[in-house]
């Protein structure tokens, strides 16, 4: 009892459909505070339509959501107040300066004058847009927007904050910022939701990570358990000339393959002991009338997790 | 109320801080007053046509008086009929029609009459006046002239004494009439007369300028949807219903920064009268809150900022149009004029003239003041809902 009250976020059962598309299909999620939980798929995989839900703009058609303890719906204004969202595209005024940006929303969210005055000085200095606040936003770079953009989300002192997508269009530099940013606010006790289809800043950052596809939670847990519903495979990846699709087909007949796809001219399997298996996985994709170019052996990570549950990559 | 207010001011400011609007907010709408006040004005010379004879001493010696009188501009015609024609399309302040023969008669000393055609306004009443006063002074030495002829004077001294005489009783001989005729409505020259040079233009231009700015700020609202911003909005504890009035009061906000730069700017440049300042302010404020709803309206159905330019732009001059912001709705032919009662505009020019040219007062507009605040009413309770539905998706 003491654990589910200590939830900052609690969704349960949330469905969603446009029309025909089953947008979102029974996704559950809990975030405690302090932690980062990542919501990992591929475009299209139902992550910004929950975390719309979980925001407050969409209504869910079914399942519920609690923020702080608040029943989260569209006119939940005090649910609300314990969200920060940062969208995926941009949400700032170009035309409006980056204080005059904080200042516009951070008056939405209620915040007094002298709490405003001081939190605009802090959320400047954490965003690193200090010295720049009071040039358009307009005017600033790609990484300079964005970091605005979180900022916003970041002003009223939430007690969950979501971040959709918040490094897609990012240089490295900026990326390395926003990514340093985040992990900061955990320590601070933040509840952070954050969707990415990018491998690696969901294990960089996030304590225990979903895996997204089709609008259903297809599995959850840590970076360390996900990679174990693999088991003790390697991961094999064979660049082959030729048609790797039925290359795929002959590897995965082999006992020691416990799946075999095929990216563009590439096979990646999942194997048992990639040392003794190699010769049998060369021979059967010679026989499959295609040549090996180039052959690599590494430990699995969430990208072959994906694959493996998924049976395509994430960038799909 | 702080949050209504941060969205509208936000919504102003960010119309002020768009360059482009520097000159179609605050430079274009004073051109165009001062445009319009031009024509209204006597800083440009009455044209007079002049239908007469040629190698006419006396008509020559005439027109040679008229040039050099200030605000005039004689201009040769080839026959009356173009000469009326012109005088009723407005094109020619007045005309004269002057007879074969006038430099014979008058030293034959029989009588001459000169037509005088004008429009029933003051500028062609001031013509009048300066052609028969410009005939008399020229008829005078001719009249004078031709009595020496007939007295054949024998020295220098009987002719001095003879012109005298002629001075004397010049006041008393033949000489030239000139007989007045009027084309055109006196109706029409009534509702102007008494007009300042730039009231006209001020009043009518406030309404399509208001009007074409707050269509135009609706493009600022869709760019706020583009922005991502309104849905961001939503996104904070701010009810949509605050959202939807804050996004409103921007639009009456920036309807009401532009008439009253109109009126102060026309009140201190051109010393524009805008009649009984309660009624003025009512009509003023209940067709910016048309033009505020009007904004609501196209920024919340067209979801392309484009497309509401164009339409926007469109619609504002379309509307200024018919409902009489170039062309009084006095010089309307009557079906026009009912048309041009469907827009807003034309009901507020119907109650501006009737305030500035006929010293009206609140009561005398109430009926377009109700129509004004019913359309208001309309388009707000249209946009609002649209708005409202755009900002739930």
């Amino acid at each position: 009892m003491g654990q589910v009250a200590q939830q900052v976020l609690r969704a349960t059962g949330l469905r969603k459909a446009f029309g025909a598309l089953q947008a979102v299909d029974e996704v559950s999620l809990t975030i405690a505070p302090g932690e980062t939980y990542g919501l990992l798929g591929p475009n299209g995989a139902g992550k910004t339509t929950s975390i719309s839900m979980i925001a407050g703009l969409l209504k869910p058609d079914a399942g519920t959501i609690e923020v702080d303890g608040r029943t989260m719906t569209p006119t939940a204004t005090a649910a609300k107040a314990a969200v920060g969202l940062v969208p995926q595209d941009l949400a700032i005024y170009p035309d409006l300066s980056a204080r005059e940006n904080l200042r516009f929303f951070g008056r939405l969210y209620g915040l007094p004058k002298a709490e405003l005055t001081r939190r605009l000085d802090e959320v400047l200095s954490v965003i690193g847009l200090t010295d720049r606040a009071d040039d358009r936003a307009g005017e600033f770079s790609g990484g300079m927007k964005r970091r605005l953009n979180i900022g916003v989300g970041m002003l009223h002192g939430p007690k969950l904050l979501i971040l959709d997508e918040p490094t897609v269009g990012v240089d490295p530099q900026s990326r390395n910022a926003i990514l340093d940013s985040v992990e900061e606010l955990a320590t601070e006790g933040l509840a952070v939701l954050y969707t990415t289809h990018y491998m690696e800043e969901a294990e960089r950052l996030c304590d225990r990570i979903a895996i997204v596809d089709q609008g259903r939670i297809v599995a959850e847990g840590t970076r360390r358990e996900l990679i174990a519903t693999i088991g003790e495979q390697d991961v094999v990846r064979l660049t082959v000339a030729g048609d790797a699709a039925a290359a795929a087909a002959a590897c995965e007949r082999l006992p020691a393959i416990s799946s075999a796809d095929a990216e563009d001219d590439v096979v990646v399997c999942l194997v048992d002991g990639a040392a003794a298996a190699l010769p049998q996985l060369l021979a059967e994709v010679a026989a499959s009338g295609a040549s090996v170019s180039g052959v690599e052996v590494r430990e699995p990570d969430l990208e072959d997790v994906f694959l493996h549950l998924t049976g395509k990559a994430l960038r799909d | 109320m702080v949050r209504i207010w941060t969205i509208a001011r936000t919504e102003l400011l960010r119309m002020l801080r768009d360059r482009s609007n520097i000159f179609f907010v605050f430079v274009f709408p004073l051109l165009l007053v001062v445009l319009i006040g031009a024509q209204f004005a006597g800083s440009v010379d009455a044209r007079l046509g002049v239908v007469g004879p040629q190698d006419d001493a006396t008509l020559d010696a005439l027109l040679e008086r008229l040039e050099a009188a200030d605000g005039v501009a004689p201009v040769r015609m080839a026959d009356e009929a173009a000469l009326r024609d012109e005088v009723e399309r407005g094109l020619m302040s007045g005309g004269i029609l002057v007879p074969d023969g006038l430099d014979a008669a008058l030293l034959g000393l029989d009588d001459v009459e000169v037509t005088f055609i004008g429009r029933p306004d003051a500028t062609a009443t001031s013509l009048r006046t300066l052609v028969a006063a410009e005939l008399a002074d020229e008829t005078l030495a001719i009249d004078a002239v031709a009595l020496l002829d007939a007295l054949e004077p024998r020295s220098p001294a009987e002719r001095d004494e003879l012109l005298a005489v002629a001075a004397l009783v010049g006041g008393q001989a033949p000489g030239i009439t000139v007989a007045a005729q009027t084309l055109g409505s006196d109706e029409l020259a009534e509702e102007f007369a008494g007009l300042g040079q730039f009231d006209l233009g001020a009043s009518t231009q406030l309404f399509l300028f208001t009007f074409l700015t707050a269509l135009t700020g609706g493009v600022a609202l869709i760019q706020t949807r583009e922005y991502g911003v309104a849905r961001r909005m939503v996104a904070t504890p701010t009810p949509v219903r605050v959202i939807v009035a804050g996004i409103t009061g921007g639009r009456l906000l920036i309807a009401l920064m532009q008439a009253l730069y109109i009126v102060i700017a026309t009140v201190l440049l051109f010393r524009v009268d805008w009649g009984d300042p309660l009624a003025a302010t009512v009509v003023i404020l209940s067709f910016c809150a048309v033009a505020a709803a009007a904004g609501l309206v196209l920024g919340a159905v067209f979801s392309n900022d484009s497309q509401a330019s164009g339409a926007g732009v469109g619609l504002g001059i379309g509307l200024a149009a018919l409902g009489g912001s170039m062309i009084p709705l006095e010089l309307f032919p009557e079906g026009m004029r009912a048309v041009a009662r469907l827009t807003p505009h034309a009901w507020a020019n119907d109650a501006m003239a009737q305030i500035v040219r006929r010293d009206a007062g609140l009561v005398e507009v109430l009926p377009n003041v109700g129509v004004l605040v019913g359309m208001a009413l309309a388009l707000g309770v249209l946009g609002t809902w649209r708005l409202r539905a755009v900002l739930a998706r």
